[in-house]
């Protein structure tokens, strides 16, 4: 359904025979290609139609180049536009000269303020601070609780009330407490609320009066839609947030509303969330969300995963296998295993940017499916394994009996395998990357 | 928050769009040339809402084949209908209810990504169903997260349900076979299973969760049901169609909960996620209040997007 926006290119320029600048039914055309995929990531429809008309202007005027094919042009023309947009200069925290610094988690419910505001006093921790946390939902059932238990979990330390106290009295007594002690950083946890519940935004409103924090952080969860600008830009009209959070990015949402917020807030995107752990928060990438909104697959965090996965060691006997196409079903085996721990081998194609062109059958190897795969390799001579080759039809017939499996089973694996061999003799390789 | 208020919600929201709306539809039918600005308009509302690319352009299409000079001026009440009529039959399915049957043991499992509202669902559940008179009990196995066990716990006792005992990191699984066991024992007939917030791209996660189901319904045996139903959060983009695809093809969703309905997003994923799967929504909540959980009615739904 996401359809891959270079294939799309690529169908639009095959016929180009022109050289010089792009026509103008070319630009429409990959605009139109653009939008559909820009608003599928769920960028706003306005913030669509005003970043279409800019690359207009651009692409009109842009020459073909001579090293770089029209569509990997003008993917990198758009992948520079929305990068630049989110934010080419990495956008930190103020630490403020006199402590303690205050910081001020807010957003709708939902969105990872808790989990963020914990993972925030880590990461500064693990800086030299010495950070507080406040716990200041009154409002959600057993919230105070969860702060309490988390940030326990990495011995950090709360500072809460209970919920009979205003939230804004609950800071000023946090404030009072560490006066004697050494702490540097406050940070203060507050309930989710709707942008339009006055109440409760009065009640944030009222914090930030009276305590001025010096960092207000809005926390946006990356999978939000069209909506995520109506909210944010009611949280940025009143009260003075100066930085976002996108929470939950180790999800497989487009986060066009990165692009969105950008655009229309000026306010900078200074952390990801990128895991449930405390460890995982991330400063922000604009160059690799710009890769992510636009479909791309993001595949420096799959080097990573990757990476992860494997050791150097086995990388590079990887990559030797590959280049002397020295690839047999041991490997083959071996591989599945490796990347179920990866993710699924679904997943990891869609990460893979061009995966859609390899056309491979459906290979999704659940837990079921290696079982049978292991059984029928199992069921091979090793001459067969490391050749398989020679495993013609009686030799099918047997192994098949052998495992329990049907032919067409034994012939379906022989058939992939086949596929990924000849696909990793066609691609060129990323550096340290085994799989393209 | 009573009915009437659920709409003054969605009117607050939309009146912008339907001012705009009914005057384009006019204006149109005046005259023609004003027919690009009108689709284009009515693209906007339609994306605005998050019901996606694909069932946008199913509908700008039928609207741009419409010739509207030959209308008057009075048939856009007409338009608004039939516009009307395309989203409510694109969310149309055989089976928007759910069965409760007392002469047998119900299950009813909560899932849905990280913030989307599944504990407060799984309360307000319990009040509802509780005042249609059904004997419930909830099975927190939400083991993960940090105090979901105990805000599972203030929910129960805010409906006035049964809570089986839970420990925090204790299988879920465990927790699930245990409380259905508790249910039998106990004569209940419902029992509504709270589980842990996950992404559905974590594999692992996932299969975790299909263990889950699988001892469920195990445990409750063949004449129980077991229904399995979905957070969708109103304020979720485009991503909410591979949330439900990944949790459908592991458990088979049979319906959606649509949350958070109480803010200015509108909430169309759900069309486009029923458009692609084929999933219906089967409650909808306006808020974090107890009694904020009602029956999905598409029309209502519909009535008031457009409105």
């Amino acid at each position: 359904m996401f359809s891959d926006l270079s294939e799309k290119f690529k169908g639009i320029f095959k016929r180009i025979k022109n050289k010089g600048k792009l026509s103008e039914n070319d630009v429409k055309k990959c605009l139109h290609e653009i939008r559909i995929a820009l608003l599928e990531a769920d960028v706003n429809y306005k913030v669509v139609k005003e970043f279409i008309s800019d690359l207009q202007v651009k692409m009109v005027d842009e020459k073909i180049s001579e090293s770089l094919s029209p569509s990997q042009q003008i993917i990198k023309m758009v992948h520079q536009e929305i990068s630049n947009t989110l934010g080419s200069e990495k956008s930190d925290l103020t630490i403020h000269y006199k402590p303690p610094t205050i910081i001020m988690m807010v957003g709708l419910q939902g969105t990872g303020k808790t989990t963020s505001a914990v993972k925030l006093a880590n990461y500064l921790n693990n800086m030299g601070h010495r950070s507080m946390l406040v716990a200041t939902d009154i409002h959600r059932p057993a919230a105070i609780e969860q702060l309490k238990i988390f940030a326990e979990k990495s011995k950090l330390p709360v500072f809460s009330m209970g919920t009979q106290e205003k939230a804004v009295n609950i800071v000023k007594a946090a404030l009072k407490f560490i006066e004697k002690k050494e702490n540097d950083v406050l940070i203060i946890d507050t309930a989710g609320r709707l942008h339009i519940d006055e109440k409760l935004m009065k009640e944030l409103e009222e914090i930030n009066t009276q305590i001025s924090p010096h960092e207000t952080l809005l926390v946006v969860d990356s999978m939000a839609g069209q909506d995520a600008v109506n909210s944010a830009k009611v949280f940025c009209e009143r009260l003075n947030v100066n930085g976002i959070i996108l929470s939950k990015i180790d999800g497989d949402a487009r986060g066009g509303a990165a692009l969105s917020l950008r655009k229309v807030l000026d306010v900078p995107i200074k952390f990801v969330g990128t895991g449930e752990k405390v460890e995982n928060i991330d400063v922000f990438y604009p160059d690799r969300m710009a890769s992510r909104i636009l479909g791309m697959g993001d595949v420096l965090t799959l080097i990573e995963k990757v990476e992860s996965a494997y050791n150097e060691k086995e990388i590079s006997r990887m990559n030797k296998m590959i280049k002397t196409n020295d690839f047999d079903l041991n490997d083959f085996y071996m591989q599945i295993k490796k990347i179920d721990n990866i993710g699924s081998m679904e997943q990891i194609v869609s990460m893979i940017p061009g995966a859609s062109r390899l056309n491979l059958n459906k290979l999704n190897y659940d837990g079921k499916e290696l079982k049978k795969i292991e059984a029928i390799i199992g069921s091979m001579t090793i001459e067969e394994r490391s050749n398989p080759n020679i495993i013609n039809g009686s030799r099918r017939k047997r192994i098949a009996k052998g495992s329990g499996s049907q032919i067409s089973s034994v012939n379906r694996l022989l058939n992939q395998f086949n596929q990924i061999k000849n696909m990793m003799k066609k691609r060129k390789f990323i550096k340290n990357f085994p799989f393209c | 928050m009573e009915i009437k208020n659920i709409f003054s919600n969605f009117k607050n929201g939309l009146i912008k769009s339907r001012e705009n709306l009914k005057g384009k539809i006019e204006q149109l039918i005046k005259k023609s040339k004003d027919k690009e600005m009108f689709l284009e308009q009515l693209e906007e509302m339609l994306i605005l809402s998050d019901i996606g690319v694909s069932a946008t352009e199913e509908i700008v299409n039928y609207f741009d084949k419409i010739n509207f000079k030959e209308y008057s001026r009075n048939d856009f009440e007409y338009f608004k209908d039939q516009l009307k009529r395309m989203l409510i039959e694109m969310l149309n399915h055989s089976s928007n209810s759910i069965e409760i049957n007392e002469d047998r043991l119900n299950v009813i499992m909560v899932v849905g990504v990280n913030g989307s509202g599944k504990t407060s669902a799984v309360g307000k559940m319990a009040f509802k169903f509780k005042g249609e008179d059904k004997k419930i009990l909830l099975v927190p196995a939400d083991t993960f997260r940090a105090a979901a066990i105990k805000q599972l716990d203030i929910l129960a006792n805010g409906a006035g349900v049964e809570i089986i005992k839970s420990t925090e990191n204790a299988d879920p699984a465990s927790v699930v076979y245990d409380g259905i066991h508790a249910a039998k024992a106990r004569k209940n007939n419902l029992v509504i299973i709270d589980t842990a917030g996950r992404l559905h791209n974590k594999v692992n996660l996932m299969n975790e969760l299909k263990k889950i189901k699988k001892v469920a319904k195990k445990e409750a045996g063949e004449n129980a049901s077991l229904e399995i139903l979905q957070t969708i959060d109103a304020t979720m983009g485009q991503n909410g169609i591979f949330q439900a695809k990944s949790f459908h093809e592991s458990l088979g969703v049979n319906g959606l909960i649509l949350t958070k309905m109480d803010g200015t997003a509108k909430g169309g994923i759900v069309v486009a996620i029923k458009k692609d799967l084929n999933i219906p929504v089967k409650l909808i909540s306006f808020g974090e209040k107890l009694d904020n959980l009602h029956y999905f009615e598409n029309d209502k739904f519909v009535n008031a997007l457009i409105d």
